[in-house]
């Protein structure tokens, strides 16, 4: 009786096992505010999910996040803007050459998670089955990584993806190398269903304002060839005048038109740089932009900037690297103007494509047409961008020139002028002045993508900017030359040590900010 | 397990041949009229024999006229003659010694005589609980168990306790089980802060936890069990020890009323030191502008707290049922300006017997409900006390207390006055005043439990026990609130968390003899366990912001961005255990448990199921052996344990998500590293120990030796930005913690005579834990705390403790010369240990003191070894507010031992603002603000009368005493009080960064029972 009793005991304990089931388990464990990778098929979303991340990954929509990923690095060392924030007192930081690390992370890691993963999640999903997503993909990847290149250097490009612990970098001519054999597939495969009359089912998918039409994807794929050909120009020059004459020669050609500006248009969307100027108060117009907008007396100044507050009616700016004591000191300089309040985010300009052309024709390649005409095309092209009007006379000015630069705050930081080119085009002039006033004009026109504008400057040394006053750097980067790359970071000598030195031994220098690219050469423009 | 039912089987036969005269049932109790649990009954000249149950309780067959031979170890053995009544009630007398007779609450709520424990449990009386209350229960406890380490959080009045038992052994989690009456219950927060810098969503939180919901005055005393072996029976959740609570249950025939009233003092203690010579550039953040002398406004800030708990208890018992009601009130101003807290609880414990005893009923309601207004934040946003600390010196305090908001007519509204526009300091009042949050908690717990006795040796429970947390977050944010932390128009944020347990066991109790030697105890049973943790609902206007200018409301958020759900986690375990003691004469006893789990959390991992076993054997060595005259008791015991730890919900069924962090990016937040499968951690864990009492009880010594290696850690770290799945983080298996350590606790009665009393307590504890087996390919590093863009980093490095902090350092030549670059700046290393978490060794010492009515009691409590880390310290430096920097200025700067790198020596003194702008602030060389965090501190100290009532009919008991908590450090290194810690989780220890002052208590407490 009792064994009985004992039995039963023993089997009511073990059917309470038996009875309860763990079929469910799998989906209690899963999270059920999250979706699931089955379900995000549905409507292919997880095609366009992916693609939405990469749209607004490219610049970072968040307000901090594009803080750090460009605002505090390339917008201030492309000249373009200045902080009045002594963000580390008086030990410095990037404004002073002395790079904050956690800081700078983000300008690797942002990329990394928003674009690489999504585009490679694309790539999975679509090659060889939806190669027009596919080809869109590599060339949204394109536009992404090689500004994380033109930071670094060495970065993981090829061998993304792969699971073993080390994932070696590849150097940066690799990284170049495999950009323009990416653009390749994708300017063919789309082009081949343009030809074919195929409607694009990309529609949807587009944030872009080209509205999922192969064509115009062609076309800035095409002039985002030229862009990376140009960079090029003093290392492999001859690849360079390759590729650059592949883009324009390519059946639909680069962009011409205004309406073949690469823009997302982004839903509810505030531009973080007019956060960050407007309600942080951490950026503010260049000394550089005031000196040369207001030496040309430039009709874009007013979209570009706002006037000062302490300056009622004037447009003045903050100078880079200057001894701070109160961030209050330069608060009422110009802040970042109507430019950075629309909801759209401006990739590449059709204006700097004309840029790119008129240089390229300085240089004697093929680009349909002179420097001068390419010249006058991309000032006027930005001008109608902008919608001010004025052109023709801005092209003509062959007088205003930059303006010295004056702090009111501390004279110490007053500076002559030394952008000193006008705006007409002068045949007689040497190619050195001319190139300077393509690329002082391209730097205008590209207000305020930093980043295009800091590499170009780092390339050609144009426009001549103000020198630092402050110098933190401890010794690496030399107030002459500025900085020229930023160090790798910390997460991936953490998470990637191994990758990390290979791409050290890429790199051809020490890890810091003074050691140049390998397309930065020393050499000369011509 | 099938072998254990096999055993259990083999032993019962032996019993079926018993003969069967007539049923004689009883109770056993000593001398107080306690029941005595496990008592030996055996009828003379028979083989016939049992053992009570855990209520005394026994029932023997024997024939009329037989004798019952009752003994009890340390107990004077009792013959008593059957008569014509079938019930026999027996009343033992001690025969000297106690050790034998206590008896304590192990796992699962079952009573166990200690002396029979195979493992190390120690045991807190209700007094210490609410002796020098503390609204959080757990803070009481400090000091009181070796191997146990209480941390009380920044979150003020109200805010979370971190309890780590015999060190940290998990990667994922370290807090104990806290189990109530045998049940386990859901101790959650809804937030705990794991980032130096502080959230921008309401600054860093402390969302509180439930154990401190609890009302103390509920419970008649905590057991913490603290190594794996104890803890087998609750499997995972028990494998970083037990706090097991029993509650007050009414005696049976007694009717009482409890009043105690609990008012404290409080007062903002250890605050940094500041300069008041140097006043700020105008303009300018920091104060490294001109010699002035100035006012330390910081003083006047603090307020003296005051926190008054109030209780009352009813209970009454009958032969057939037992009724417990409660109600305790706790309201706190807090030290810092406007928080305050307001808790109550409500209690209905309800027990009835049916049947004849054979059915017994339980139920138990309980209810609080917690506001907390500007519960304190640490970090650098939305913290008032940045800039109180900060503030420009040379300007006027006062004036931006009285106006702290002035009009604009530009906005037609009021606006926040203060002369700096930096997202890290604003107005404190506006902070408090517009910025205020309000954060509600509420718990209910509801439990049914049934319990039938078979018969004399088979009882078959069953339970089951409901727990509801839910928490609120408001903050509403006023227009002109500094720009990083709001809109232009204001911020709202209004954060829900719902957190759920229900919990259900069947479990036969078994408790007989084999024969007259040998008793037998066994617990088999099954369980259910199904939680669901923080289902959150976040409204947050940022970053679209307002569209109206402050009317905090879902319909005026500018757009839906900012909103969103999220999930802690949801898991389900079903289990299946058997635990076994076998007794042999009282003297020997062996531990047999065994349970395997079934968790949902390992759904994917091709295994669902896990096993862990545990043994342990006691000797009661006075029993076995002739001792001399003086050694009262002695026992040995070894035990050995295997625990399983299933993985965290979610982690394999990776699922896109939105999150704050990362709104535009769905990709999920953590998944299994490429190419690993999860699976549970194991811990193997062994424990010896011994216990001695000498002179009569006199004096006893407790040793415990214990080793545990937890392996298959479940490591997460990020993933590179380079990874394929665009994951934030990887989990996997890796990776060993090691934790051995000694735990010694000492009790003397050192003077025991009717006037005089005094007893002494001092535990004694020290933990070594050592890391490895983490990659190679990560340099055998896994970062806790990331540090963001400030030098703090909290890792587990290969070799090292659990916990490391890592910082930045001056560079050094070797002979020890700081390296400076040509331009005469410091060089800095990268990120490298600076410092461990972990103290060396804790030793508490308790005394209590009873002269005719009077008594005293005081607890000492040190933890020696280990370091923190002050953020605070370093960013007041770089901002020149620091008395350091004062002085550094006074003596025309600071004195270094550096070189350029020609080689030349630096000369003379180092300007103070170059050296602090560098080596201060928040991401500065942070080695430098390393403090040792050996302390020893008057944790507790009361000081009462107890009325003599003999006399008294109406009232039963009533005393009064003064009462003391943190009174003050014997010993302290550190600028602040290092027992606080800034997240109750894994990460962010070992550092300070504007953490809200600890504070000193001082009040009355009166407690009258009628």
């Amino acid at each position: 009786m009792i064994l009985n009793k004992i039995k039963t005991t023993a089997i009511y304990a073990s059917l309470l096992a038996a009875v309860s089931c763990t079929s469910d388990f799998n989906e209690i464990n899963t999270n059920p505010t999250g979706i699931t990778a089955k379900e995000l098929e549905q409507d292919f979303n997880h095609v366009k999910v992916p693609f939405s991340t990469v749209f607004t990954g490219v610049f970072n929509t968040t307000h901090w996040k594009y803080q750090l990923q460009q605002n505090l690095n390339a917008d201030i060392w492309s000249g373009y803007m200045a902080t009045p924030t002594p963000f580390k007192g008086a030990a410095g930081d990037n404004s002073n050459y002395n790079y904050v690390d956690g800081w700078n992370g983000f300008i690797w890691s942002l990329p990394y998670t928003d674009v690489m993963a999504n585009t490679l999640k694309i790539e999975q999903r679509t090659k060889g089955k939806y190669d027009q997503f596919y080809a869109i993909s590599l060339i949204l990847k394109v536009e992404a990584m090689h500004r994380v290149t033109d930071v670094f250097g060495p970065i993981v490009y090829s061998q993304f993806g792969t699971t073993n612990t080390t994932i070696p970098y590849d150097s940066q001519e690799e990284v170049y190398t495999k950009m323009f054999s990416e653009l390749d597939f994708a300017v063919a495969e789309l082009t081949k269903r343009v030809n074919a009359g195929e409607a694009s089912t990309f529609v949807s998918t587009d944030m872009t304002a080209y509205a999922g039409d192969y064509k115009q994807w062609v076309k800035y794929a095409n002039s985002l060839r030229l862009r990376l050909a140009m960079r090029l120009v003093k290392i492999k020059p001859a690849l360079a005048k390759t590729e650059a004459e592949k883009a324009i020669s390519q059946t639909f050609g680069v962009m011409a038109t205004n309406a073949d500006i690469c823009k997302v248009i982004i839903p509810n969307f505030i531009d973080p740089i007019l956060t960050i100027s407007s309600a942080w108060g951490d950026i503010r117009m260049s000394a550089d932009m005031e000196s040369i907008m207001n030496g040309y007396s430039d009709p874009r100044l007013a979209k570009y900037f706002n006037t000062s507050a302490d300056f009622p009616g004037q447009f003045r700016g903050v100078r880079t690297g200057i001894n701070m004591i109160a961030k209050s000191d330069r608060t009422g300089m110009s802040e970042i103007g109507s430019i950075v309040g629309s909801n759209e985010k401006v990739f590449m300009t059709t204006a700097e494509v004309y840029f790119l052309r008129a240089e390229g024709a300085l240089r004697g390649w093929n680009m349909g047409g002179t420097a001068q005409a390419l010249y006058e095309a991309g000032i006027t092209a930005s001008f109608a961008q902008h919608g001010v009007s004025g052109a023709a006379a801005y092209i003509a000015d062959n007088v205003k020139m930059a303006k010295d630069f004056v702090d009111v705050k501390d004279a110490a930081n007053n500076a002559a002028a030394v952008n000193k080119v006008t705006v007409a085009w002068d045949a007689a002039a040497t190619n050195e002045v001319k190139l300077q006033k393509i690329i002082t004009q391209k730097w205008i026109a590209n207000f305020p993508e930093g980043q295009e504008a800091w590499s170009e400057y780092r390339r050609t040394g144009y426009p001549k900017l103000f020198r630092i006053i402050h110098n933190t750097s401890g010794g690496t980067i030399t107030t002459e030359f500025g900085p020229r790359r930023v160090n790798f970071v910390q997460s991936e000598k953490d998470g990637n040590p191994g990758g990390v030195a290979t791409g050290l031994s890429k790199l051809g220098g020490p890890d810091n900010g003074g050691t140049r690219l390998w397309w930065d050469t020393t050499g000369a423009n011509f | 397990m099938k072998k254990i039912l096999l055993i259990v089987m083999v032993v019962f036969t032996a019993q079926l041949t018993l003969a069967q005269v007539k049923t004689i049932k009883g109770l056993v109790t000593d001398s107080k009229g306690m029941p005595l649990p496990a008592a030996n009954v055996v009828v003379k000249g028979e083989s016939n024999g049992t053992s009570t149950n855990f209520d005394g309780g026994f029932s023997i067959e024997a024939k009329t006229g037989a004798t019952l031979v009752i003994s009890y170890l340390g107990y004077e053995t009792k013959s008593v003659v059957v008569g014509e009544s079938a019930t026999i009630n027996v009343q033992m007398t001690e025969s000297g010694s106690t050790a034998l007779s206590e008896v304590v609450v192990t796992s699962l709520g079952i009573k166990k005589s200690k002396k029979s424990l195979t493992y190390s449990a120690q045991e807190l009386k209700s007094e210490e609980l609410v002796r020098a209350k503390d609204p959080n229960l757990m803070n009481t406890v400090a000091g009181k168990i070796a191997g146990v380490a209480v941390t009380k959080s920044a979150g003020g009045s109200g805010g979370s306790t971190k309890v780590t038992i015999r060190g940290n052994s998990s990667t994922t989690n370290n807090n104990p089980l806290y189990v109530v009456d045998g049940v386990p219950m859901l101790n959650i927060s809804s937030i705990q802060p794991n980032d130096s810098f502080g959230s921008t969503q309401g600054g860093n939180r402390d969302g509180g936890d439930v154990v401190g919901l609890l009302n103390p005055d509920d419970y008649e005393g905590m057991t913490v069990l603290k190594g794996a072996s104890a803890t087998a029976l609750y499997g995972s959740q028990g494998a970083r020890g037990v706090v097991l609570l029993t509650s007050k249950k009414a005696k049976e025939g007694v009717s009482s009323f409890r009043v105690s009233s609990n008012t404290t003092v409080e007062t903002a203690a250890y605050l940094p030191k500041f300069q008041t010579s140097y006043i700020a550039k105008p303009g300018a953040d920091e104060s490294w502008g001109a010699a002035q002398a100035t006012h330390d406004h910081t003083r006047d800030f603090f307020e003296t707290g005051v926190t008054q708990i109030s209780s009352f208890g009813f209970s009454t018992g009958s032969t057939n049922s037992a009724t417990n009601v409660s109600y305790a009130n706790t309201s706190a101003n807090g030290v810092l300006p406007t928080n305050s807290l307001s808790k109550n609880n409500f209690n209905v414990r309800q027990m009835g017997k049916f049947f004849g005893d054979r059915l017994t009923v339980n139920a138990n309601v309980s209810y609080t409900s917690q506001y907390v207004t500007n519960r304190p934040t640490s970090g650098l946003y939305f913290n008032p006390l940045t800039g109180l600390y900060l503030m420009p010196r040379g300007n006027d305090f006062e004036n931006y207390k009285n106006n702290f908001e002035k009009f604009d007519p530009s906005r037609n509204m009021m606006v926040q006055n203060w002369m700096t526009d930096r997202d890290i300091e604003q107005n404190p009042y506006w902070g408090l005043k517009r910025n205020e949050s309000k954060d509600g908690n509420q718990f209910f717990n509801g439990s049914a439990g049934l319990n039938y006795k078979v018969n004399n040796w088979l009882s078959i429970g069953s339970r089951y026990n409901y727990d509801r947390v839910t928490s609120e977050f408001n903050k509403e944010i006023y227009a002109t609130t500094q720009g990083t932390l709001s809109h232009p128009n204001g911020r709202y944020i209004n954060i829900t968390d719902v957190s759920s347990q229900n919990y259900a066991d069947l479990i036969a109790t078994i408790n007989t003899n084999i024969n007259p030697d040998i008793t037998f105890f066994a617990n088999v049973g099954g369980s259910f366990l199904k939680t669901s943790i923080n289902d959150e609902t976040v409204l947050d206007s940022d970053p679209s912001g307002l569209g109206i200018a402050n009317w905090f409301t879902l319909h005026n958020f500018n757009s839906n961005t900012g909103n969103y759900q999220n999930y802690g986690y949801r898991r389900e375990q079903q289990s299946v255990f058997a635990a076994t003691t076998f007794g042999y004469k009282n003297m020997l006893y062996l531990d047999i448990t065994g349970r395997n789990d079934w968790s949902s959390t390992l759904a994917n991992t091709g295994n669902l199921s896990f096993f862990y076993p545990s043994a342990g054997l006691t000797a009661l060595l006075s029993e076995m052996f002739t001792m001399p005259e003086s050694i009262s008791f002695g026992k040995v015991r070894a035990s050995f344990a295997q625990v399983g730890n299933d993985v965290p919900a979610f982690y394999t069924s990776p699922t896109s998500n939105y999150t704050a962090a990362n709104p535009q990016n769905i990709n999920p937040t953590v998944g299994p590293r490429p190419g690993t499968n999860l699976k549970p951690e194991s811990q193997d864990s062994y424990e010896l120990g011994t216990e001695w009492r000498f002179v009569n009880n006199k004096f006893g010594i407790e040793l415990t030796y214990y080793n545990n290696k937890t392996k298959d850690q479940l490591l997460t770290i990020p993933a590179p930005a380079t990874n394929a799945e665009g994951y934030q983080n990887y989990a996997y298996n890796g990776g060993v913690i090691k934790n051995s350590g000694i735990e010694v606790l000492l009790n003397a009665k050192i003077i025991d005579n009717d006037k005089f009393k005094w007893d002494a307590t001092v535990n004694y504890s020290k933990n070594s834990n050592e890391v490895s087996g983490l990659p190679e390919e990560l340099g055998g590093t896994v970062i806790l705390t990331q540090p963001g863009v400030n030098s703090y980093r909290y890792s587990l490095i290969n070799g090292r403790p659990f916990g490391v902090i890592e910082g930045i350092n001056f560079k050094k030549d070797a002979q020890g010369r700081i390296l400076l670059n040509a331009d005469g700046s410091f060089q800095k290393t990268d990120f490298e240990e600076v410092g461990n978490a972990n103290p060396d060794f804790m030793l508490g010492f308790s005394n209590s003191f009873k002269y005719h009515n009077f008594f005293l009691n005081f607890t000492i409590d040190g933890r020696f070894g280990g370091d923190v880390m002050s953020l605070t310290e370093a960013v007041n430096d770089q901002f020149g507010v620091s008395k350091a920097t004062g002085d550094a200025r006074a003596a025309g700067g600071v004195v270094v031992n550096a070189v350029y790198p020609d080689g030349k020596a630096y000369a003379g003194k180092y300007p103070a603002e170059s050296y602090y702008s560098q080596v201060g602030g928040r991401a500065g060389i942070s080695g430098e603000y390393v403090y040792n965090a050996t302390n020893v501190s008057m944790r507790e100290l009361a000081f009462g009368y107890t009325f003599d009532l003999k006399n008294n009919k109406f009232l039963k008991s009533a005393n009064l005493s003064l009462v003391g908590r943190n009174l003050f450090f014997f010993y302290k290194d550190a600028p602040f009080d290092p027992n606080i810690s800034l997240s109750t989780g894994n990460g962010l220890q070992g550092i300070d960064v504007y953490a809200a002052p600890s504070t000193r208590s001082i009040g009355l407490n009166l407690n009258v029972t009628f």
